[in-house]
């Protein structure tokens, strides 16, 4: 193998990059020079120390299965800062959901907070439940005591379109 | 009987290696009409080009075909080895076996070299209708336009004024000087841009041999190489250039105050102006927008006629058209500064501290706004830090891919002037991609930079924020020692890159000059011919061809003008014959080659022989450039293109299919 990478001894599988390749149809949205600019302003950096530019990096030399079985790449928060910012019109965010969908190919562990929010989408039709909340003043408030419309449900037929879209998706 | 040489070029293994080359050979030999068939491994070589006179010479071949590169690379060297022998130089084919076969089809050798033999036969049946042709000469005006001065004009025009020629400098603004006028110091020396271009520019106005133009822009051009007529358009200044001393009395009256395009719009000056403080030649223009009484065209306000003690001011002027002829031109119009305005996420047009490169050149110069001394535009006080951003729309897809080549420079030299103009608690930060220091001199000129306590940072920031007392402050993140850093900066410089000109639409049109993708002025060949345009006599200097920094601008103005006098010198010039030719007793006299021909080289005459007046398409030889539109257009194949006419072309094409065999078609 012609790159090892000392710190842990893995080495690049190109098989895998080609299946990142071809999600993202072709090499132009991996085509970084690495000038930081999206890192330099990633929202999810602060917090949570993802750094774009490094995936971008590992994903063109082939340590895609670190990656792929990694926790960082889903903590990307989809601001879509470095799409827009991108001298390159090269997209870590677009990397970084194609390694997701890998991710979720290979079942790979999933985070909790994702599968309850598919959930959720199946039930209600909504990303987010209906919670209580507390306002400034401290007080519990619900959309009942706000004097809110009920949420409607989501018709019928939902879920079996949703969960027909989820298994046609390759 | 035509005897034909087949000579097969194994190029080293650039086509020996994927054509079979004997098999070749052999075929060739059992082609019609060849008596000679040979392959060599390097036919350009000198052993080579004799192989094939020493066969012309012993009357074994009486046309030649080069199976070899593309005809683009040696054909010509190929013409002047046939005609050494004394046999015409265009009974000569080329065939392309490198980039059409070996190049293109390298895992395929086998369908290679059926293709190579198919491309040989096309050849030699070619060769059998080749017809002799001759150059004809034609004499030149031994005078040169030169478009734009700015430091690549200046040195043209001088070096082609001290060579004997005329020359025609043709200016749009009222100043010579151009981009180089504009900048405080140079890299990687550190020398005054005015102290070593304003001797340049006086030398241009005294010059017996320069006519120098100045508000004047081409609008017009005729004629073909050796002999253009060129229409000049100059607009007024308004202001007797003879009587006027420069003596800045009118612009102490004028009540009108425009913004100052030689400062950025930084500063303002009034509706009659010197350009700069080294204008060549330093006479008034008066802006006919701006001015009142040019504006109400009444009899207002007039003050700048009551200063004038040389009663030089001259309200009646009209724009001028000159007509010149000269034999060639240089085009040197430069290049622009990128708008950073249109990058949005670094705030500039928006946050008054955040400048473009041109602007801090303006700011450094001791003749500009601020007489030299660096500040922060919202305080009017000598910055504590400033922090350079480099390639702002410069290697950025969104608005040029390519490197401005000159940013990293310019940036190194700012800041080295800022670090020795003001305190030396300020910190200076540079935010590159790539540093790019590649010129003599220049890497030593980037250790001279970390020398003096100038910091590099190794990445770009996201977007900038200004908080309410001016400041600027962002985050950026450094790859070097991955650490996410808040930078905190009074001035922020963007390193603005150079963009092709917004004139050279017009001008690559008028000169029959194409453009790269990149929108500059493409040249001839990049590595070959770099001087020249498509267009023949027509040359390129300076950044108008890609972005430039001033040696390379200087040396690049020096060759196009070498170029110029060797296109020049001797009086006359050789035309290619490879030009349309008219059959009379064909054409009718439709007029549709005349509409279609983008060089206007077609003329319609009466044809005297006959009774009735009918007209008939000529071609001037001269200003045809033999691009066979006329050819491919006319109805009746009146009009071919000479060593590609109809037979000489379809011969080819028959050949090409003979060897097929039909499909389909029960």
């Amino acid at each position: 193998m012609s790159l090892v990478d000392l710190m842990t001894m893995a080495t690049p599988n190109f098989g895998s990059r080609e299946k990142i390749l071809a999600k993202l149809c072709g090499r132009e949205l991996v085509n970084c020079f690495q000038c930081i600019k999206c890192t330099s302003g990633c929202t999810a950096l602060k917090l949570l120390e993802l750094k774009p530019h490094e995936i971008m990096k590992l994903v063109n030399l082939g340590f895609v299965d670190e990656l792929v079985s990694s926790d960082i790449i889903w903590t990307c928060a989809t601001c879509l800062k470095c799409v827009q910012r991108c001298p390159q019109k090269a997209s870590p965010y677009h990397v970084i959901v194609a390694l997701r969908n890998l991710a979720v190919e290979r079942e790979a562990k999933v985070p909790g907070r994702y599968l309850k929010a598919v959930s959720q989408i199946l039930e209600t039709g909504l990303a987010e439940a209906c919670r209580k909340i507390v306002t400034r003043k401290m007080e519990t408030v619900d959309r009942e005591c706000l004097g809110l419309p009920k949420v409607s449900k989501p018709k019928e037929n939902f879920q079996t379109i949703f969960m027909k879209a989820m298994e046609e998706r390759p | 009987m035509t005897k034909i040489g087949v000579y097969i070029c194994r190029c080293g293994l650039n086509i020996a290696g994927t054509v079979d080359v004997k098999k070749v050979t052999e075929y060739a030999k059992t082609l019609p009409n060849v008596a000679v068939a040979r392959h060599y491994t390097y036919m350009c070589s000198e052993p080579g080009q004799s192989m094939i006179q020493d066969d012309v010479k012993a009357h074994m071949v009486d046309r030649v075909v080069i199976a070899t590169c593309s005809p683009r690379m040696h054909e010509e060297t190929f013409r002047k080895a046939v005609a050494e022998t004394g046999l015409n130089p265009y009974l000569l084919e080329i065939v392309n076996l490198r980039e059409h076969v070996s190049w293109a089809h390298t895992h395929e050798p086998e369908r290679a070299t059926e293709k190579a033999k198919d491309l040989v036969r096309m050849g030699v049946a070619r060769a059998r209708l080749l017809e002799p042709l001759e150059k004809r000469k034609v004499k030149v005006e031994k005078s040169v336009l030169v478009v734009g001065g700015g430091i690549a004009g200046i040195q043209s025009s001088l070096d082609l004024a001290n060579a004997g020629f005329k020359v025609h400098l043709v200016e749009k603004s009222p100043s010579i000087g151009g981009r180089m006028a504009q900048l405080d110091k140079t890299f990687p020396t550190l020398d005054c841009s005015a102290c070593i271009l304003t001797p340049k520019m006086v030398d241009v106005a005294k010059h017996p041999n320069i006519t120098l133009l100045t508000n004047a822009e081409v609008v017009d051009v005729k004629g073909f190489v050796g002999n253009y007529e060129v229409s000049i358009l100059q607009e007024p200044r308004y202001v007797d250039a003879k009587k006027c001393v420069g003596c800045e009395l009118c612009t102490k009256v004028c009540p009108v105050r425009i913004p100052d395009k030689f400062n950025e719009n930084l500063t303002q000056k009034h509706a009659i102006y010197i350009y700069s403080a080294h204008a060549v030649p330093k006479i008034a223009t008066i802006d006919p927008t701006r001015c009142l009484r040019l504006k109400i065209k009444k009899d207002v306000c007039g003050k700048c006629q009551e200063a004038c003690e040389a009663k030089a001011i001259a309200f009646d002027q009209q724009p001028q058209t000159i007509q010149i002829k000269v034999g060639g031109v240089v085009v040197a119009v430069g290049s622009e500064v990128f708008d950073a305005s249109r990058m949005a996420e670094f705030g500039y047009g928006r946050f008054k501290n955040v400048i473009s490169n041109i602007e801090f050149e303006r700011i450094s110069d001791a003749s500009g706004p601020t007489n030299g001394k660096i500040v922060s535009p919202t305080t009017g006080k000598a910055p504590k830090s400033i922090v350079f951003i480099q390639c702002v729309g410069s290697r950025d897809k969104r608005f040029h891919e390519y490197c401005c080549r000159v940013g990293c420079m310019v940036t190194l030299k700012q800041a080295i002037l800022a670090r020795e103009k003001i305190l030396e608690d300020a910190r200076i930060y540079v935010c590159y991609i790539d540093l790019r220091s590649f010129g003599k001199g220049y890497d030593e000129f980037y250790s001279r930079a970390r020398d003096m306590d100038i910091d590099f940072v190794a990445g770009i920031p996201s977007e900038i924020h200004c908080s309410q007392n001016g400041s600027l402050y962002f985050d950026v993140y450094d790859k070097g020692i991955n650490k996410l850093m808040e930078m905190h900066a009074d001035l922020v410089v963007l390193g603005t890159g150079l963009v092709p000109n917004s004139d050279l639409e017009r001008i690559s049109s008028l000169f029959h000059a194409s453009r790269s993708a990149d929108g500059f002025m493409l040249e001839a060949h990049p590595k070959l011919r770099p001087l020249e345009s498509a267009a023949a006599g027509v040359f390129l200097a300076g950044a108008c061809q890609g972005p430039k920094d001033i040696p390379d601008t200087v040396a690049q103005a020096s060759g196009a003008a070498a170029k110029v006098i060797d296109l020049l010198s001797n009086g006359e010039i050789e035309l290619e014959p490879l030009k349309a030719a008219v059959n009379k007793d064909l054409c009718s006299g439709c007029r549709i080659c005349e509409s279609i021909c983008p060089f206007k080289a077609i003329e319609m005459k009466p044809d005297t022989g006959k009774d009735n007046e009918n007209f008939r398409a000529e071609v001037i030889e001269a200003v045809c450039q033999g691009c066979g539109l006329c050819s491919s257009a006319c109805p009746t194949s009146a009009i071919e293109i000479q060593q590609f006419s109809n037979p000489q072309v379809l011969t080819q094409v028959q050949a090409a299919f003979e060897r097929a065999k039909p499909k389909g078609g029960k």
